[in-house]
């Protein structure tokens, strides 16, 4: 193995890139004060701090569930809309419409929606995080079956499969890889909305203590919560997304 | 039990006539190759033939029951298509297990069945092996193993080498040959390559240009000289291809 395929692979440049934008971030930080732009070191110190005292698990758990729960609805009911688009053209066409005109709407207009619906609750976050990721899910989904090969389902009803036969044996393996993807954008989705959603009227989760940090101008406390954010989306992208699409490509 | 096909004047036409009208008989155990130019509706017919498409005119009787229509017929017809159409997330074995699910037969016939015939089609070996890891004959041979695992009244095959190389095609060739002796399916094959139509069928029928009409049924039991009979097929075949680019005016 040459030099250069291992520095490529620890990161190296991005690493050399990441210490420049370190040591400005210091010195910006010497000119303008903890307020504005804590130093790195403050933001390491918080970070121990929430991980020693175990608040970083009670508000990443407040959050995770929430988005378990509005994530999780919009799966299913894009599973159900995949159904419905697979058993009638009609339904294909009506579920796409309908997708096109969620997609174009504003994270803002639902969390608005949602706390006059559901006043300051968990359901507020719950509901804004499944209206979000909904069409990202559904509408992977329902390409995938639409997508499927016809001249595979032709072969099917050469040897007369059953419906449920094409539908597990054709159908769903060969939307599985659409699903996933949707899923992967979907939860990253879900944590940015929900995050946003939790300022309102909540008192835990990753976006209630991030606003909570601002108001008693605990600015570092911010940067500490968004590095969570960053964690989470990481280490769920590599450990769930990325090892569920490599085993879908095993027969490749 | 013999069960023979029969085609009876059967036209297709899509905005224009394709096939005009066709009628032929095939006996059970027989070995027809169905030539013709390229774009003649040699696979029109043949999806007419295995109930994929309706005809406009005319119909096709499978053991005297009419192949497409409301109502399915009771024969059972395996298809071989230009494309493998192997699902590509199962097995070579699964493959062909799948299509014997609509015929009931338990979880271990079904193994059996299908190791039987993957062993039949020179697969023995490769059951647990996925299509993308077998070659492109390889994946056709799958394809007739299953077409051949229903244990098919009639197998049609679409022609089933023409994405395969020279080697492997003549391979094939044989190979479909010395299948159809052991197992005395009725088949029938669709090809563009007079060469190969002539060293596997033994009925042999060209189409004309579009709208298709026969234009010539020819038994290959080996009573005609065969450098000649290609000769003769291939002339026949220049004048429907020219006729087809309008080079000379309809006979």
């Amino acid at each position: 193995m040459s030099a250069r395929h291992w520095a490529t692979r620890l990161h190296l440049p991005t690493l050399g890139v990441a210490a420049v934008i370190v040591a400005g971030w210091v010195l910006l930080s010497w000119r303008y004060g903890a307020y504005v732009l804590p130093s790195p070191l403050a933001v390491a110190r918080g970070f121990a701090e929430i991980v020693a005292s175990g608040e970083i698990w009670r508000h990443t758990v407040a959050s995770l569930g929430r988005i378990l729960v509005g994530f999780g609805g919009a799966v299913v009911v894009a599973l159900l809309a995949g159904l419905a688009a697979f058993l009638s053209r009609t339904a294909r066409g009506v579920i796409h419409d309908f997708l096109s005109v969620l997609n174009s709407t504003s994270v803002f207009v639902w969390i608005v929606i949602s706390i006059i619906w559901f006043g300051l609750s968990n359901w507020a976050p719950i509901f804004t995080t499944f209206m979000i990721t909904l069409p990202v899910v559904a509408s992977n989904i329902v390409e995938g079956v639409a997508n499927v090969d016809r001249r595979l389902l032709e072969m099917g009803d050469v040897y007369r499969l059953s419906g449920r036969q094409k539908f597990t044996a054709i159908v769903v393996p060969s939307t599985l890889p659409y699903l996933v993807v949707g899923m992967k954008v979907g939860f990253g989705l879900a944590l940015k909305v929900s995050v946003v959603a939790e300022i309102f009227g909540v008192t835990s989760g990753i976006g209630y203590v991030m606003n909570y940090s601002r108001e008693i101008l605990a600015t570092q406390m911010v940067f500490v919560w968004a590095l969570v954010m960053i964690l989470v989306m990481t280490a769920t992208d590599r450990l769930v997304f990325d090892a569920v699409s490599r085993r879908l490509d095993r027969w490749r | 039990m013999a069960v023979t096909l029969e085609v009876a004047e059967v036209g297709k036409d899509f905005l224009i006539p394709v096939i005009d009208s066709v009628s032929f008989g095939v006996e059970a155990g027989e070995f027809v190759c169905l030539l013709g130019p390229n774009g003649c509706g040699k696979t029109t017919l043949l999806r007419i033939v295995g109930g994929l498409e309706p005809p406009t005119r005319g119909r096709v009787l499978l053991g005297g029951e009419p192949v497409s229509g409301s109502g399915r017929h009771t024969k059972k017809v395996g298809v071989v298509f230009q494309e493998d159409r192997l699902l590509p997330w199962m097995t070579l074995r699964e493959n062909v297990e799948l299509v014997l699910e609509p015929l009931g037969l338990g979880a271990e016939a079904r193994r059996q069945a299908a190791d039987r015939h993957l062993r039949l089609a020179g697969l023995a070996g490769f059951e647990a092996y996925h299509p993308a890891r077998v070659s492109g004959g390889m994946r056709q041979r799958a394809a007739i193993a299953r077409a051949l695992a229903i244990e098919p009244d009639l197998l049609l095959m679409d022609e089933p080498f023409g994405a395969l190389d020279a080697q492997n095609r003549r391979i094939m060739q044989q190979e479909v040959r010395r299948i159809w002796r052991e197992t005395g399916r009725t088949i029938l094959f669709v090809t563009h390559a007079i060469d190969e139509a002539v060293a596997i069928g033994t009925t042999l029928i060209m189409l004309s240009a579009r709208p298709a009409r026969i234009r010539e049924m020819v038994r290959n039991d080996g009573h005609l000289e065969r450098g000649r009979l290609i000769d003769d097929l291939n002339t026949m075949i220049m004048e429907e291809v020219e006729r087809q680019q309008g080079v000379v005016g309809p006979a």
